[in-house]
């Protein structure tokens, strides 16, 4: 879970897995009017913990120190040698821009780290691509392969999440103790096939639901060295978070259409003839935005409402994302990426994860010193532990 | 010999203590406020260095120290994978940075505008008819469903042109695999060459173009056909979409936008040469039998003419994927 200093975002904890990319995106929306969600989201985790922060606990803001003008240059290199060496060095490319997020992000004073070796990623991309890629292009073809193909990567899924979750939080590190990750494939395909399968009986009903569990699975099965991960939260409040999501997107096509019907009828024929694209290109950017306000809505909310349910120990953590400031965000990153043909991404990387980390605090009442090492980590000093086939990456 | 400052952590809980670090000989003199001891280097581990990283020394039995004091660490720990060592020495230097950039641009210009279409065309030719046929089937479907419409034209007159397009094709290699088809709508004068020789032609294209004119315009759809662009087209496209995604996985998972904007752009381009091809083989097949270029031109004049009478153009001239009608006016002219 620890991509606290990275843009993919802790609410997004199950690790980019290929079922993600294949499901919808989440589009529950916001009603811009409400109170601040973030404290409404405070006081709802203050309320569920009932162990919450008391007098005499320490804060432990974190800190992202990263700077535009490293990483642009890391990520910069990362790219042209990738594409020179068709993909390969992609590999190493990643784990390069990982350690740097890492490495820039502070709690009381220590960093972050990634040991995660290229060579494993390197596996995991090139058994991805094989797999992956040979399918997709068979199946472009030949429409039975293409079912077939969807078939083995939702099947697939439960194995792939608990292999990315593994790889990723056996290779996080604070202050030389590493994370972990205990979850079972079989669990795993529980929550993600079992309850996944429920959507279509609901009609997608369950999906707030489907989220909360899988943020779950990947959450409390998490360890820092000795200490799991406890989660608490409550389906109501992702409900409510989707709910609103979803408003706005309505509110958005209710303002595109009521908008689109003013415009046409107040300008003339031969004109709405002439216009007929640039109508359209505005009226699908009104949706696209109305689609990406909901989106921002819910990465503010679940973020969160993840974080504020999410202890280790006598460490409790607070994240206070703002909608507004979200939104603003994606819509300036989106703005500027797209100006500068895709140069500006490390800015937006850096500037996101800034945020973030702004935004997100830790609090113990016992000093962090206190949290301890797996029984058997001390026994392996360098070298990975995970021979099996999971030391392989393949959260791509 | 001056002392680094770094952090030492035990590994077995989660503090972190300050220390300094000094070289003597071939050890490493570690001393925290209470404590003191030697580790020999050869036995330390250092992570491979990256740009603006802290370094992390690992010592065997666990413990790990880290410090932010890079130059002298890379001294004491050279990089021991040439990739490290490589990847280092360009992300430090913004002559590397600027140079990246040109690589990259230059390289996925020549994937696009060469590599993709020299690719596209071996495989298209590999393309089963059959399947090219169901393609070009199903494509005139949609259309059917979205902007076609059935043609106005009487019977008669679909007869009449249709025997002449098929006298047209006497003598010409492949032409059962050629067919017309008439279409109505709101399209305009044009004609469109689909997968599976299927060549459509709008109601409104049989009124602007003189009988023979209208042979100039099949024959530039018939070039779309025999150069199977249709399909490289699609391939062409679907190559680009994926070297764009490839490239762009990298970026913020919303800017999928970024990548559909250049790729609409290429598609437009690679038309271009497409449709001079096309001209090209019309002017050959036109004069196979005993027709000139000229009606070529002068149908275009005339499409011209009534495009600017519409008035449709202006902004979006720059998707339109057929290149300056004056250019083509002109090597028509000096085919006849």
């Amino acid at each position: 879970m620890e991509n606290t200093g990275n843009e993919e975002g802790a609410e997004d904890a199950d690790s980019t897995s290929a079922a993600e990319a294949v499901l919808p995106a989440d589009s529950t929306t916001a009603s811009p009017a409400t109170a601040d969600s973030a404290t409404a989201d405070a006081a709802a985790a203050a309320s569920t913990m009932a162990d919450s922060s008391a007098t005499g606990a320490t804060t432990y803001p974190v800190r992202f120190t990263g700077l535009v003008r490293e990483y642009f240059r890391i990520w910069i290199v990362a790219l042209c040698l990738s594409i020179l060496t068709l993909g390969i060095y992609s590999a190493w490319g990643k784990v390069r821009k990982k350690r740097y997020l890492y490495a820039h992000t502070l709690i009381d004073g220590s960093w972050f780290d990634f040991t995660g070796r290229p060579i494993a990623v390197l596996r995991g991309r090139i058994i991805a691509v094989a797999l992956f890629g040979g399918l997709a292009i068979v199946g472009h073809f030949f429409l039975p392969a293409q079912i077939g193909f969807i078939l083995l990567l939702l099947l697939l899924t439960p194995w792939i999440v608990v292999a990315a979750n593994r790889f990723n939080s056996y290779n996080s590190t604070y202050r030389a103790i590493r994370f972990g990750f205990g979850g079972r494939v079989r669990e795993a395909a529980k929550v993600y096939l079992g309850i996944g399968l429920l959507l279509i009986p609901t009609l997608g009903l369950i999906y707030p639901y489907y989220r909360m569990r899988r943020l779950r699975f990947v959450t409390e099965h998490q360890r820092y060295g000795a200490t799991p991960f406890e989660t608490r939260f409550l389906g109501g409040n992702f409900y409510g978070a989707y709910v609103i999501s979803g408003l706005i997107i309505v509110a958005a096509g209710i303002v595109a259409i009521v908008g689109g019907i003013i415009l046409a009828v107040s300008v003339g024929k031969a004109a709405r003839d002439e216009g007929a694209p640039i109508f359209a290109l505005i009226w699908s950017a009104l949706i696209y935005s109305g689609y990406l306000l909901a989106f921002c809505y819910l990465r503010a909310r679940v973020g969160n409402l993840t974080f504020n349910g999410t202890r280790v120990g006598p460490v409790q953590f607070a994240s206070s994302l703002r909608v507004r400031d979200i939104c603003w965000l994606y819509f300036s990153n989106i703005a500027a990426i797209l100006c500068t043909v895709g140069l500006a991404t490390p800015w937006a990387v850096i500037r996101m994860a800034r945020y973030r980390a702004a935004r997100l605090t830790l609090s113990a009442a016992t000093p962090l010193s206190g949290l301890g090492a797996a029984a058997m980590q001390s026994a392996t000093a360098t070298g990975s532990e995970v021979s099996d086939l999971f030391d392989v990456d393949i959260s791509l | 010999m001056s002392a680094l400052r770094g952090s030492l952590s035990d590994g077995r809980n989660a503090a972190s203590t300050p220390v300094s670090i000094t070289r003597d000989g071939d050890d490493l003199l570690i001393s925290a406020e209470t404590t003191e001891f030697r580790v020999p280097l050869r036995d330390v581990a250092a992570d491979a260095r990256v740009l603006g990283v802290a370094r992390t020394l690992t010592l065997p039995d666990g413990k790990q120290i880290t410090t932010s004091d890079q130059d002298t660490i890379a001294e004491w720990f050279p990089a021991r994978h040439w990739v490290d060592h490589w990847a280092y020495d360009l992300e430090s230097r913004w002559a590397a940075a600027f140079a990246s950039i040109v690589v990259i641009v230059a390289v996925l210009w020549l994937f696009i505008q060469v590599a993709l279409p020299l690719a596209a065309k071996p495989v298209a030719s590999m393309i089963s008819p059959k399947i090219a046929q169901l393609i070009g089937v199903q494509a005139l479907d949609s259309l059917d469903h979205s902007i076609f419409k059935p043609s106005k034209l009487s019977e008669e007159r679909q007869e009449d042109i249709e025997n002449r397009f098929y006298n047209f094709l006497a003598r010409e290699p492949g032409a059962e695999g050629l067919s017309l088809k008439f279409r109505g709508g709101a399209l305009g004068p044009n004609a469109l060459a689909l997968p599976g020789g299927i060549i459509v032609v709008t109601d409104d294209m049989v009124k602007l173009a003189s009988d023979d004119e209208l042979l100039a315009v099949l024959a530039h759809e018939i070039g779309h056909v025999r150069g199977q662009h249709s399909i490289r087209t699609i391939l062409q496209s679907s190559g680009v979409v994926v070297l764009m995604t490839a490239v762009a996985g990298d970026a913020m998972t919303m800017t999928v936008l970024a990548a559909a904007v250049p790729t609409a752009l290429l598609e437009s381009h690679y038309s271009r040469e497409f449709e001079l091809e096309a001209d090209d083989y019309a002017f050959a097949h036109l004069k196979r039998h005993g027709y000139s270029p000229q009606l070529f031109a002068d149908v275009m004049r005339r499409m011209e003419k009534a495009e600017k009478d519409g008035g449709t153009a202006g902004v979006f001239q720059y998707f339109s994927s057929h290149p300056a009608t004056d250019e083509r006016i002109l090597r028509a002219e000096a085919q006849r």
